[in-house]
């Protein structure tokens, strides 16, 4: 029994002794894991080598279990996040509850950003991030085996279609085109330049649910019939997955290719380097609007080392440092001038066109729930995508179940 | 003899997985991102412990370490007294009936429906984001588990004892310790080691209640490497094993033990 | 010496009792509270709504899919792991060299941390590379899609959960096969029975209690699912992994709908209380026997 009692003195104090101490120089970065941990991880080495004396930790997490993480720790108020990375769609959440420090507060953030970028990190004239990857969807397609087959750049989803038809039925171990299926984020945002061309949307301007339209419709139908000419798998496909049947030749059009994802296409591990046109999407009824997916950093309103983490974000965001990061990882940079920036431009020759369509590009529906309309959409194009639901049941559920998030 | 090459076979498919997991921890990317089905790494390597010591994850061991033992202590703490109670007393309007019915209850409940109210109690104490609350949250699974265990054990130890050390006038106290509890030592100890085992794998309350990543305990951390886009099954095998071992090692010392709370599970 | 006598079990009980009333009969409370009301954290700005968020759940088509889910899961899980443990202590019923190292080792899947067994079964059905296909296609059988084609991402998961729990429902009837007395089969050998009529006859029937309390502690188990379909399918494709436990998460730590996901919280501990009432009934029987 004494003995007991002596070990559960120990773990007491052990337990104790880890308990936050606010004290000390310590920075706790939550971020994304695949192609954007090089990122961080290699800011972190960096600025631990400048800091020795600063305890960093960094936690690796995908798309969904991070927004859970971040927005429970919020709501909690643990404590636990000095910096944060967040999807642009997320930050109307963060910064209309009050979840995020106003950097202006913690020496503000000098450069030059992208416009559209900077938009979605501001609230009420205040900035709350600081944009980190210059994300936006663009579209690819295997310049050779189109002209093979007499195709030019498709202008419309369409001609996407009907290109894809023909390559997918003549060439041998060759898809015709390729998409994220994986239910949550990655399928809706597969889905929405779709959406987009044909008119249609998910919330309207004033904050209504309208999947429920014709328009909708056609695009999710033609959306469908995209399965019949991809990969088997595709539904459980995420970014790794269209990158490799791209790379490796097994699929000749991306429906989406971020600009993030393209930084290895004319490396080494290739098989298709320079035959992958990298270009805006395209159209239906309507022309091309660019998706911006930019990812940022900011500071949780809880963080006990707000200084600190400013202080990582402003070395992050420093023109050498994102240069750094988008010649040693491709994850493209935020800052104006580096997109015509002569080193970077020779590696990425999409460069220029990119930072136009981030200057005009689209961010996706800016309202606080997002995060959740998203989930739902998601849901339901994957059950329409493996057969479960007819496209218009499919939309007509989604929107209902989007209705009742939007009015809660 | 059939049944001997069956039991031998059957075992050894079974333990397929774990060996992947062995080897797998020993092979270079190269070897296990293929279309081999070789088990054996042709050409061993150390990397991925490597990489899984000079990142400092052993610290993490170290957090699953200190919140099963505390997860122990506290749910013999609490359970010992209240089974010995339950065992050894009248209690008014069957009570003990009551009692035990709802830790059958929360025996059988998912974790996931307490969780939501159970992190505003934790965040009530100033417990959130600690191993002190992680311990807390554990005694849901553990409590409940030591008191049927413990039961069962007190009532195997025969009153008489207990009677001729009253006679000599030991205290209720001293009768306690230095009676009941040699007698069920080997109880206790193989309660705790099964309330270890199920700190040790815990896995909801960890990724509900640990935000910070040096505190998180090791499934929690492996949940983290499962992820999405890639295969680093070398340093996630490495991990696996690391995070098994001492559970295997516990599962030698107990097999007895595990039959015991069958029969437990019985009465 | 009375008083203090009839104070002490309630002194022991004390600890128990404050931590269960702490950790679990309040947090039950608040979550029967908050299913009747319309909130996204906890009673402040919460609306009540009564019996809406019941309402919602059974018009709910993925509450609806979750509970098919994690039903079918249970029962098919169950009756395998079952059915494997009742093969296992049939087989190790008889001694024989290396019997106790054998057992040991089958063990050993059961103490693995859940995480790590997904860990491993992960990368064993990964489409192209997962050891699984490899084998298969070595031997000129096309790759099986183990966790993205709808109608077989739960059997595949039941496969895991089989692997790593069978050897838990082989210790229960082990317990009881070696509880038979052997005088029983004796006389049975002597009235000219076979090995199946005996089996049939008597080592079934006098297992029943334990296969019986193998099946209800894995149905128990099986119901709260939630460790392997997080880590292995978040659910998916489309809803076919979901399980009841994955939409209270989802609902509650990602939606912050929480009175939709207390209301589904309190269907769950309904349906406990119901498997321990029956577990009781058959533990009453047992020591009544």
């Amino acid at each position: 029994m004494r003995t007991i009692g002596k070990a559960l003195g120990a773990v007491l104090m052990l337990a104790g002794l880890s308990l936050p101490a606010a004290a000390q120089d310590r920075l706790v970065i939550a971020g994304r894991d695949a192609g954007f941990a090089p990122a961080l991880a290699k800011m972190v080495e960096l600025y631990q080598a400048k800091n020795p004396n600063v305890k960093i930790e960094r936690l690796e997490l995908g798309g969904g279990p991070l927004y859970e993480r971040l927005a429970v720790g919020a709501r909690e108020k643990t404590a636990a996040t000095d910096v944060a990375m967040l999807d642009d769609i997320w930050a109307p959440e963060f910064m209309a509850r009050g979840w995020l420090t106003d950097l202006g507060t913690v020496g503000g953030l000098p450069g030059e950003f992208v416009k559209s970028a900077m938009d979605v990190s501001r609230h009420d004239g205040k900035l709350y991030a600081a944009p980190f990857v210059g994300n936006i969807a663009m579209f690819a397609y295997r310049k050779d085996l189109l002209a093979k087959h007499g195709f030019e750049r498709p202008k419309t989803w369409s001609d996407v279609v009907k290109a894809a038809q023909v390559i997918q039925d003549k060439e041998q171990g060759v898809s015709g085109l390729v998409f994220r299926g994986i239910k949550g984020n990655p399928i809706v945002t597969s889905f929405l330049p779709v959406l987009w061309a044909h008119g249609g949307d998910v919330v309207s301007a004033d904050g209504k649910a309208v999947l429920d339209t014709p328009a909708a419709e056609k695009a999710l139908t033609q959306f469908l019939s995209f399965k019949a000419l991809a990969p088997k798998g595709v539904e459980t496909y995420n970014a790794t997955e269209l990158r490799d049947a791209i790379q490796q030749g097994r699929a000749a059009i991306a429906v989406e290719m971020w600009s993030s994802w393209a930084g290895t296409l004319d490396g080494s591990a290739s098989k298709v380097a320079n035959q992958v046109e990298v270009v805006a999407s395209p159209g239906e009824v309507k022309g091309p609007a660019p998706m911006l997916g930019a990812w940022l950093l900011a500071i949780p309103a809880d963080s006990p080392n707000k200084a600190r983490a400013a202080d990582f974000i402003r070395f992050v965001t420093s023109p050498e440092n994102q240069k750094l990061i988008a010649l040693e990882t491709g994850n493209p940079p935020t800052l104006t001038a580096l997109f015509n920036d002569k080193d970077l431009v020779a590696k990425y020759r999409w460069y220029p066109a990119q930072l136009e369509a981030l200057n005009v590009a689209q961010a996706r529906p800016r309202i606080s729930q997002w995060a959740r309309v998203e989930t739902i959409l998601g849901d339901y194009l994957q059950l329409a995508l493996i057969g479960q639901l007819q496209p218009k049941q499919a939309l007509t559920e989604a929107n209902a179940q989007i209705a009742r998030a939007l009015s809660r | 003899m059939i049944r001997i090459v069956a039991a031998f076979g059957l075992c050894a498919l079974s333990l397929i997985p774990l060996l992947w997991m062995v080897a797998t921890s020993l092979k270079p990317p190269a070897e296990y991102v293929s279309t081999s089905i070789a088990l054996w790494p042709q050409d061993p390597t150390l990397a991925h412990y490597r990489v899984l010591l000079d990142s400092g994850m052993w610290r993490l061991g170290l957090n699953s370490v200190v919140v099963a033992l505390g997860t122990v202590a506290l749910s013999l703490l609490a359970g010992l007294p209240a089974a010995y109670a339950l065992a050894r007393f009248e209690l008014p309007r069957r009570f003990d009936i009551v009692f035990l019915g709802f830790v059958l209850v929360i025996k059988l409940a998912p974790p996931i429906a307490l969780a939501i109210p159970l992190y505003q109690v934790l965040r009530a104490l100033g417990l959130l984001d600690t191993h002190l609350g992680l311990i807390l949250a554990n005694q849901i699974l553990a409590l409940p588990f030591a008191i049927w265990m413990l039961l069962g054990f007190v009532r195997d130890v025969p009153y008489s004892f207990e009677e001729a050390a009253m006679l000599d006038g030991a205290g209720f106290v001293k009768r306690l310790l230095q009676i009941v509890v040699p007698l069920l030592m080997p109880g206790l100890v193989a309660t705790a080691v099964f309330v270890a085992i199920m700190s040790w794998n815990e896995f909801l309350f960890a990724l509900l209640f640990i935000q910070t990543p040096s505190k998180f305990t090791l499934p929690a951390f492996i949940a983290t490497l499962i992820n999405e886009d890639e295969t680093l099954w070398g340093r996630l095998s490495a991990m696996g094993l690391i995070a098994s071992l001492p559970v295997l090692l516990a599962v030698g010392l107990v097999r007895r033990g595990l039959t015991r709370e069958v029969s437990v599970d019985q009465h | 010496m009375t008083a203090s006598r009839r104070l002490l079990p309630w002194l022991l009980l004390t600890p128990a009792l404050l931590i269960f009333a702490g950790l679990t009969l309040y947090p039950l409370g608040r979550t029967l509270a908050l299913s009747l009301f319309a909130t996204d954290y906890g009673f402040e700005n919460a609306k009540f709504v009564g019996l809406e968020n019941f309402q919602e759940l059974w018009d709910s088509r993925f509450f609806r899919q979750a509970v098919t889910n994690t039903v079918v899961f249970t029962v098919v899980a169950t009756v395998l792991e079952v059915a494997a443990g009742l093969g296992l202590a049939l087989l190790l019923n008889r001694a024989f060299p290396g019997r106790t190292l054998v057992m040991t080792l089958l063990l050993a899947p059961f103490v693995l941390s859940t995480m790590v067994v997904t860990a491993i079964w992960r990368a064993w059905f990964h489409f192209d590379l997962g050891f699984l296909n490899n084998l298969l296609r070595a031997v000129g059988i096309p790759g099986v899609p183990w966790l993205f084609d709808p109608n077989l991402a739960l059997w595949s998961i039941v496969l895991v959960d089989l692997w790593q729990t069978a050897p838990f429902a082989f210790l229960i009837i082990f317990a009881g096969l070696r509880l038979i007395p052997q005088d029983v089969y004796e006389a049975a050998r002597v009235d000219g029975a076979g090995p199946w009529r005996r089996f049939r006859d008597m080592t079934l029937p006098l297992l029943a209690p334990y296969l019986f309390v193998a099946a209800l502690l894995r149905s128990v188990d099986s119901f709260k699912l939630f460790d392997k379909v997080y880590a292995m399918t978040g659910g998916g494709p489309g809803q076919a992994t979901e399980t009841v436990s994955m939409f209270v998460y989802r609902q509650g730590f990602r939606f912050f709908d929480i009175g939709l996901a207390s209301a589904a919280a309190v269907v769950m501990i309904v349906v406990a209380g119901l498997l321990a009432v029956v577990y009781a009934a058959s533990l009453l029987k047992g020591a009544g026997r």
